[in-house]
C-alpha cells in the first residue's frame, strides 16, 4: 500500500502545478463529440461551433486510424472564434501516444535557424516512431545472501544467492564480479532486485513487505513492493514512442563535451535526414517500428512567407509527412513576401490543397455559456446580472475582452472582500480597462497630443 | 431462456475459455522456470563435485546411480528443450492475450506485435529511451 501511495503521489504533484497556472484554452478537455460523431451543444470545454466542430472530428477519427498523412487543414474564421480551441481539442482528443506539435507562424524566423530548417524540425517532431525493447531479466526478493571470503584475505570470493517469488525458490552461485555489484548495490535479504541477463546490471526495486518490520527505524525513502510472482526468469517488453527529430538530434550530436548542452539549437544535416529516414524505413520492414503520423499545428499562418509555402507544398509530398493544421484570422490579403493579394495570405496553389474549416462568431447564448465554463476555471464566482452584462460586453466587444475582464473583475471583488462578482465590479473594471474599439476612439479624439502622430495615416501592415 | 439471454451466455463462455486458457498457459511458463531452475543448479552441483564419482539421480522415486558425465548431458538437453518450450509457450500467449482483447471489446495493445530493436540498436538511443 505503502509503495502505490508514493507512486501515486508523483503525477498528483505534477498536477497541482498544472492547475496553478490558468492559461486561455486550458478549459478545453476534447472536441466535445459524442460516439456518432455528432457535436454537443456543450461538452469538454466547447461551446456552439457544431459544424466546424464534426468536421474536426471527421479529421480526428481519420488521424487516429492512421489514414491520412501529409494532408492539410485550414481553420479559418474571425478572431476569436475558436479556431485555436479545436486546435486544442484536437490535441487532447488524440492522447498522449500520438504527437502534436503546435508552433506559431512567426516561431519560424530566427537567426539562428533557416526557416526551411525550423519548419522541417517542427515537421519531424510530429512524426512518431514506436519500437520496442526486449529485456530477459531475472527478478525476485532476495532470501539470503552468503557470501564467503576466503581466509587468507585476497582471492576470489565465492557466494550463493537465493531468490524467491510467489511461486519458486532458488538458488543461485555467485562470480566475483556479481559479489561485486550485489555489495555495492546494498543488496540484503529482504530487498526485491532485478537482474539484466544481458548485461548483469543489477537494480534494486525495494523492500519486501513480508520484511517491513524487520528494523525499527527505516529510512524515509525505503519503497515497500509486493514479493514478486510467477516465474523468476521473466521476459519483459516496452514499448517506446520517440519523434524523428528526437533521433535526428541523436544522430547529428558531435562527440564531446559541449554536445551534451548543444541541444537541438542547431540545424541538422540533411544527410544526417536521410541516413534516419532510410534507418526507419528499414525498421518498419523489418516489423521493428511503426510510423505515427502526428499532428503539426500551426497558428497565424499568415504570417508565414511565400518561401515557406512553396517549402511546405513540397514537404507534404514526403511519405513521412505529418497531418498539417494551420489557423489564420485573415482575409483576403497581401501573401507575404509577394505583392499579390490571397485569400487567407495563402498562395492559391497551397489553398487548393487544403481542406478548410471555417469558424462562425459565437451567439449570445454560447458567449454566456462559454464566460461561464471560464468562471469556472478561474474559480471565479459571478451573480446573474453580473453574468448578464459580461455576456452582452463580450457580445458588443469582444469574447477576448470579456474573458479578460472576470479574472480582473474577480480581483476587485476578492479587494472589497465579497465572495461574488457583481454588476459594479464589472463597471469598475470597464471604466479601468478599454477595449480594443474605445481605445480607438480614444486616439482619435486625442492623437494631436500623442508623438509621432503623422504616422496614423498609413494603414498598419501586418501581413 | 430467451435468444439474447443465451447469445450473452455464450459469448460469456467464449471469453471465460479464452481467459482460462491464459492463465493455464501462464502457470505452465512458471512450472517449467521452476524446473529449468533446478536443472540449473543441479549442474552448478556437479560442477563443484570432483569429477570422477557417479552420482546419484532421481527418477520418478528412484534415485539411480549414474555417471557425472551422462547425466550432465541429459540435464543440459532437458534445459535446451525447456528453453524452447518457454519461448514457444510466450510467442502464444500474445495470440491468446490479443484474441482476448479483442473477444472483451478491448482496444489492441500498441506496439505489441513489434519485433524488438537489436542491443546494438537499443545501446544507440538509449538517451531517448530513459527519459
Amino acid at each position: 500500500m505503502a509503495a502505490q501511495v508514493a507512486t501515486t503521489k508523483v503525477p498528483e504533484v505534477r498536477d497541482i502545478t498544472r492547475i496553478e497556472r490558468i492559461g486561455a484554452h486550458s478549459h478545453i478537455r476534447g472536441l466535445g463529440l459524442d460516439d456518432a460523431l455528432e457535436p454537443r451543444q456543450v461538452s469538454q470545454g466547447m461551446v456552439g461551433q457544431l459544424a466546424s466542430r464534426r468536421a474536426a472530428g471527421l479529421i480526428l477519427e481519420m488521424i487516429k486510424d492512421g489514414q491520412i498523412a501529409g494532408r492539410a487543414v485550414l481553420i479559418a474564421g474571425q478572431p476569436g472564434t475558436g479556431k485555436t480551441a479545436i486546435a486544442m481539442g484536437i490535441a487532447q482528443s488524440l492522447g498522449p501516444d500520438t504527437p502534436f506539435t503546435a508552433l506559431a507562424g512567426s516561431e519560424i524566423f530566427s537567426l539562428e535557424m533557416s526557416k526551411t530548417e525550423a519548419l522541417s524540425q517542427a515537421f519531424r517532431k510530429a512524426i512518431g516512431v514506436r519500437i520496442k525493447e526486449e529485456t530477459e531479466i531475472i527478478e525476485g526478493e532476495v532470501v539470503e545472501i552468503q557470501i564467503d571470503r576466503p581466509a587468507t584475505g585476497t582471492g576470489a570470493k565465492v557466494g550463493k544467492l537465493t531468490l524467491k517469488t510467489t511461486e519458486m525458490e532458488t538458488i543461485y552461485d555467485l562470480g566475483t564480479k556479481m559479489i561485486e555489484s550485489l555489495s555495492k548495490e546494498r543488496v540484503q535479504a529482504g530487498d526485491v532486485i532485478t537482474i539484466d541477463k544481458a548485461t548483469g546490471k543489477i537494480s534494486k526495486l525495494g523492500r519486501s513487505f513480508t520484511r517491513a518490520r524487520d528494523y525499527d527505524a527505516m529510512g524515509a525513502q525505503t519503497q515497500f513492493v509486493q514479493c514478486p510472482e510467477g516465474e523468476l526468469q521473466k521476459r519483459k517488453e516496452v514499448v517506446h514512442t520517440v519523434s524523428l527529430h528526437e533521433i535526428d538530434v541523436i544522430n547529428s550530436r558531435t562527440q564531446g563535451f559541449l554536445a551534451l548542452f548543444s541541444g537541438d539549437t542547431g540545424e541538422i544535416k540533411s544527410e544526417v535526414r536521410e541516413q534516419i529516414n532510410a534507418k526507419v524505413s528499414e525498421w518498419r520492414e523489418e516489423g521493428k517500428a511503426e510510423i505515427i503520423p502526428g499532428v503539426l499545428f500551426i497558428d497565424e499562418v499568415h504570417m508565414l512567407d511565400i518561401e515557406c509555402f512553396s517549402f511546405l507544398n513540397r514537404a507534404l509530398e514526403s511519405d513521412l509527412s505529418p497531418v498539417l493544421i494551420m489557423a489564420t484570422n485573415r482575409g483576403i490579403t497581401r501573401i507575404r513576401g509577394t505583392n499579390y493579394q490571397s485569400p487567407h495570405g495563402i498562395p492559391i496553389d497551397m489553398l487548393d490543397r487544403l481542406l478548410i474549416i471555417a469558424t462562425t462568431p459565437y451567439t449570445e447564448k454560447e458567449t454566456r455559456q462559454i464566460l461561464k465554463i471560464r468562471c469556472e476555471e478561474e474559480d471565479v464566482e459571478l451573480s446573474e446580472e453580473a453574468h448578464t452584462v459580461l455576456t452582452r460586453i463580450g457580445q458588443e466587444t469582444s469574447l477576448r475582452y470579456a474573458i479578460q475582464l472576470i479574472s480582473t473583475a474577480g480581483l476587485v471583488c476578492r479587494k472589497r472582500r465579497g465572495t461574488e462578482v457583481q454588476v459594479e465590479d464589472i463597471k469598475r473594471v470597464y471604466s479601468l480597462f478599454l477595449d480594443e474599439a474605445r481605445s480607438s476612439q480614444y486616439m482619435k479624439e486625442y492623437q494631436d497630443s500623442f508623438l509621432f502622430n503623422e504616422t496614423q495615416t498609413s494603414q498598419m501592415d501586418t501581413s | 431462456m430467451d435468444e439474447s439471454a443465451q447469445r450473452v451466455l455464450e459469448h460469456l463462455t467464449e471469453v471465460e475459455v479464452a481467459a482460462e486458457d491464459i492463465l493455464t498457459d501462464k502457470q505452465q511458463i512458471v512450472d517449467l522456470d521452476v524446473r529449468r531452475n533446478r536443472n540449473r543448479e543441479a549442474l552448478s552441483a556437479l560442477r563443484n563435485n570432483s569429477p570422477n564419482d557417479n552420482v546419484k539421480v532421481c527418477f520418478g522415486n528412484m534415485f539411480i546411480k549414474f555417471p557425472q558425465e551422462s547425466t550432465r548431458s541429459m540435464i543440459l538437453k532437458d534445459q535446451e528443450q525447456l528453453d524452447k518450450e518457454i519461448t514457444d509457450l510466450r510467442t502464444r500467449l500474445k495470440a491468446k492475450v490479443n484474441r482476448l482483447n479483442e473477444l472483451q471489446g478491448k482496444p489492441e495493445l500498441r506496439g505489441y506485435n513489434l519485433a524488438p530493436l537489436s542491443s546494438d540498436e537499443v545501446k544507440a538511443i538509449n538517451s531517448l529511451l530513459k527519459k
